[in-house]
């Protein structure tokens, strides 16, 4: 992935590699019309693109499955969205890299000295901090270390997927290796989160698109860029109408699940749930979670893992502590039973006492 | 509420106390579920004659149990020692009571009406009635009840004057009836209302000459005659236990099998599903009301009855006989068997507008204006059934009626089921 | 936690613990005061009075024939909208998945276009209703906080689970917990207030029915 020519343009280097004007002019428009830009910014985009050098991109990579990256360089069918790694110069990779060890350190090191205050660093994983961090530990440093040296030249931060992004599996409950999302470690420096588990691939590049074309793109109370994460599933959804008539799937592969009819009752968390999915779809388009029959898990929203189960339907209650209820259940026959018998004694006081007051008199 | 027209209260201080005391002795699982089943729905309202007639919202049927619905709340509820810790709800107080006097015994008869109306099921009437009881503990029983009760408990009569025994010995010797007096044994134990001895001493005549004709053994005594109860009507638990108990003990004294009750709504109500509970057990003899004994033996050919000519009657139901009784067939037979072409009110049997003089109201003279206004309902209801004559079989109701014809200059005298029932007796 | 987290969690059950606590609290504080033995001779035998009973919790649904010239609009006006609030309650699917999750039953669903139409009429009534507390003359002498305060609650929850499910007036996660927590106020409000008469109206009713039917008197 890496090329010795870091003085040319990408255009140069394009035209080197013997990528067609077009291809790169479809790359970018099509990346353009997903993030929903005015005609013919695709073409600005070109333009700019091929008349900048390779920008230079560290990749790290952190307590993560490496789903991301696989999404990313689709790299058992390489797709038009492949070309983002003609576009960027990933100086940094530790999973794609040819080199190891000390070479491959001083890589990053070369890169961030060459590039400072312009380089990309883009993450995926989420980064342990009990016990000092020493669950993700890479050539004697921590995860937290690494992440933080990194970033003092860095002009932004991508958060690739939801680990880091906003701590995903690592984090969920009991979080034992103390799990935190990028944007709580690097405070001081801009972060576009691109969560999902894994993030759509055109997500990805259109993203990295924006940011070296355009600068950082509009992101929401997450800091996922809404032109991918601006709306629910749920509202983008092609089996809506099947939800708004109440026709549901009571279970895989039931008469209702054939026809095609609405997951909510299996567990769908479409509606809580905002991504790109049922507009970009996934593999170029072919399908999404729900399109091939499964309800969606909700995996670009924080701490999806710890929600419920991903089969229990929004609109059950989690985590019902029957024990605390049949508590409660005692606690209210005996406060009732008591006020019972108070009443009666208090009236029995009473009767007695007005009996004792007339004999009296 | 203290100028309103009606309030006689009395001077003497008023014991909260007692009052609360009487609540005490009043809260039960029923009366508490009957309490906090309430919903503010207001359709108790609808069903009141009071309310109908002057739509005025003061008068509506729940409110007047708001006192005992505070207390309860407040003293004996689930939540009352939460709500005495927090102060959530108020102590009641003297001037409440007072305030309510009006309420409770002006503009109520305890007809029963709202009870059956409330969608929750709630006996309004009862909670309302225990009010009364209450009220009369506290001392706020209007001076025209309290009065009343407390001569009768003494002396066995309301009012003082001539004394009864010397009426019904006049009115023996009138009609040529005998009146048999303390006799040692007998099937049936009869009282009489005194609203009869005093006003419609015919009917005490026919009383006695239908007895006769049907050759029953019975009796009435000197020391227990009026069949009425201000203890009752006072809402004086104690004096109205007594004075029943008066009626009880002579009707075991004589080995009665029957307490007959004469023509008087409330006596009714009061001796069948009252006396024994405050008496404390069941009581060893029948309690039957006169249409209910004649019903009987005009059931079982014992009485036979001519009939009566073609003209039509209206028939007031009671509502001590129809509501607090139960008492919803007999006067129809009998009416039947006398041929009597009766044309039923829109409120007929269980759902019959009260008087307006029940429940002591008729005593008051505070509550006169209302009851007039009241009572119009009912007048107009009798009248759009065209009917020529008008019927009833409680004596205080026909001289509630009475009084609304003298006062309306309306058509109409009340008459006496019983009299025309002794006026057609046929021979075997 | 995200405010819909805590809405489906920790306030749900702490929501339903307390409902459950004040409901028994007040049923069998109620339930044990003591019960007078009657001694007058019935006039029914007890089966045919709690026959009665059971007859007068059903038609006490309706006022007899003498009333309903004063009572029927009022009625109508309640029942309509106790009846649509139990066709949301019961036949919308989102709620028996609610219920199946509390319960482990399930029950077939009305289709949710009939119910966003039953819930709009529903909340129509729902205003008529109050309308009504607040202008006739013998509501608003007898109305309290708890009268207004229960319909209020009601209201709300009815309100929110419109907006939610109209998906207006903000996010979808926000709308749902609103209409959650606005269930769970009503559900620690309700030991506490008028909305009890869901519990109280049948055991009331059979209770007046037996008593009357003892004597004999019309229920």
């Amino acid at each position: 992935m890496n090329r010795p020519e870091k003085s040319v343009t990408i255009g140069e280097y394009l035209d080197a590699k013997g990528i067609s004007r077009r291809s790169f002019l479809k790359f970018c428009t099509i990346n353009a019309s997903l993030m929903a830009l005015p005609p013919g910014t695709g073409q600005v985009m070109a333009a700019q693109l091929r008349a900048m050098k390779r920008p230079s991109v560290i990749y790290l990579s952190f307590q993560e499955c490496t789903g991301c990256l696989e999404s990313l360089s689709r790299s058992f069918s390489p797709s038009v969205e492949s070309l983002i790694f003609d576009v960027i110069s990933l100086d940094y990779d530790d999973t794609l890299m040819a080199a190891a060890g000390h070479q491959a350190e001083q890589a990053r090191e070369n890169a961030m000295r060459e590039n400072w205050g312009k380089y990309v660093i883009v993450v995926d994983g989420s980064v342990p901090t009990a016990n000092g961090g020493v669950y993700c530990t890479a050539a004697g440093k921590t995860a937290e270390a690494i992440l933080t040296e990194t970033a003092e030249g860095a002009a932004a931060i991508v958060a690739v997927g939801t680990c880091s992004s906003y701590g995903g599996l690592p984090k969920a409950s009991p979080n034992p290796t103390g799990a935190l999302p990028v944007s709580k470690i690097i405070t001081d420096k801009p972060v576009i989160n691109i969560p999902g588990c894994p993030p759509i691939a055109e997500v990805i590049t259109g993203t990295l698109l924006h940011f070296l074309t355009l600068g950082v793109p509009d992101l929401d109370a997450h800091g996922r860029p809404t032109a991918f994460y601006g709306n629910a599933i749920h509202d983008r959804c092609y089996r809506r109408p099947f939800y708004d008539q109440g026709k549901f799937a009571k279970s895989f592969d039931d008469a209702g699940a054939r026809s095609g009819w609405c997951l909510y009752e299996l567990g769908c968390k479409g509606p809580l749930t905002y991504n790109a999915c049922a507009t970009v779809k996934w593999n170029d388009g072919i399908s999404f979670p729900i399109e091939s029959g499964h309800g969606c898990l909700g995996c670009s929203e924080p701490d999806f893992w710890d929600k419920g189960g991903f089969y229990q339907p929004i609109p059950e209650a989690t985590f019902t502590d029957t024990e605390k209820i049949a508590l409660a259940a005692a606690a209210g026959a005996a406060l009732g039973a008591g006020s019972a018998v108070l009443s009666r004694w208090r009236r029995k006081k009473k009767l007695a006492e007005a009996a004792a007051g007339e004999e009296a008199s | 509420m203290n100028d309103s027209p009606g309030n006689s209260h009395t001077h003497n201080k008023i014991s909260l106390d007692s009052a609360m005391h009487s609540f005490a002795l009043a809260i039960g699982a029923l009366n508490a579920m009957r309490i906090d089943s309430c919903i503010h729905c207001g359709m108790c309202a609808e069903a009141c004659h009071f309310y109908i007639a002057t739509e005025d919202p003061m008068y509506t049927p729940i409110l007047k149990a708001e006192p005992f619905k505070q207390a309860y709340k407040r003293e004996a509820g689930p939540f009352a020692p939460v709500y005495r810790l927090l102060g959530l709800k108020r102590r009641l107080t003297e001037d409440q009571l007072r305030e309510w006097q009006h309420l409770i015994y002006d503009s109520c008869n305890l007809c029963g009406r709202c009870s059956l109306i409330c969608p929750m099921g709630i006996d309004v009437a009862e909670l309302i009635f225990e009010t009364r009881r209450a009220m009369a503990a506290a001392g706020l029983a209007p001076e025209e009840l309290q009065s009343r009760a407390d001569n009768q408990l003494e002396s066995g009569q309301p009012e003082s004057g001539e004394p009864y025994i010397n009426l019904i010995q006049d009115i023996a010797r009138k009609y040529n009836t005998d009146i048999p007096m303390d006799l040692a044994q007998a099937d049936v134990f009869l009282c009489v209302p005194r609203t009869d001895i005093l006003h419609y001493p015919a009917s005490v005549a026919a009383l006695a000459k239908v007895m006769h004709h049907l050759g029953v053994s019975f009796t009435f005594y000197q020391d227990a005659l009026a069949a009425e109860n201000y203890g009752y009507y006072a809402g004086n638990r104690e004096i109205q236990q007594k004075i029943s108990k008066r009626l009880i003990d002579r009707a075991i004294a004589c080995n009665a099998k029957t307490l007959v009750v004469p023509e008087c709504g409330h006596a009714y109500s009061v001796l069948r599903w009252q006396a024994a509970e405050l008496h404390g057990s069941a009581l060893p003899f029948k309690v039957l009301h006169i249409t209910e004994f004649l019903a009987h033996q005009l059931e079982s050919g014992t009485l036979k009855l001519g009939k009566v000519d073609g003209t039509s009657f209206a028939f007031h139901d009671p509502c001590q006989l129809v509501r607090k009784g139960g008492v919803l067939d007999a006067p129809r037979v009998l009416m039947n068997a006398l041929g009597l072409k009766l044309e039923e009110m829109a409120n007929h049997q269980g759902f019959s507008f009260c008087c307006a003089g029940g429940g002591g109201v008729y005593d008051l003279e505070g509550a006169r204006d209302l009851r007039y206004r009241a009572q119009q309902i009912k007048l107009r209801e009798v009248d759009a059934t065209g009917a020529d004559n008008f019927l009833t079989s409680c004596s205080d109701c026909r001289l509630s009626f009475a009084d609304a014809q003298q006062h309306f200059d309306w058509d109409k005298s009340p008459q006496s089921l019983l009299e025309i029932v002794a006026d057609n007796l046929l021979e075997e | 936690m995200t405010l819909l987290d805590f809405a489906r969690g920790p306030a749900m059950n702490f929501a339903l613990s307390l409902f459950i606590l004040g409901v028994l609290w007040r049923l069998i504080g109620t339930a044990l005061l003591n019960l007078r033995h009657l001694y007058s001779l019935p006039r029914k035998s007890r089966s045919a009075s709690i026959l009665q009973g059971l007859i007068t919790a059903g038609s006490r649904s309706w006022p007899h024939k003498e009333f309903i010239g004063r009572t029927g609009y009022g009625e109508l006006l309640g029942y309509s909208y106790h009846i649509g609030l139990f066709i949301i309650i019961l036949a919308f699917a989102p709620h028996i998945t609610f219920f199946k999750g509390l319960f482990g039953i399930t029950w077939p669903a009305m289709p949710s276009t009939w119910i966003h139409i039953i819930s709009v009429l529903t909340f129509t009534l729902m205003i008529a209703v109050i309308v009504r507390r607040l202008t006739h003359n013998v509501l608003r002498r007898l109305s309290n906080f708890d009268d207004y305060f229960s319909w209020f609650i009601t209201c709300l929850v009815v309100v929110t689970g419109l907006m939610a499910s109209g998906h207006m007036g903000g996010p979808y996660e926000t709308l749902l917990a609103l209409h959650l927590l606005s269930l769970e106020a009503l559900l620690i409000w309700f030991p506490f207030g008028k909305l009890m008469h869901a519990f109280y109206i049948f055991p009331s009713r059979i209770a007046n029915g037996y008593f009357l039917a003892r004597k004999g008197a019309p229920s």
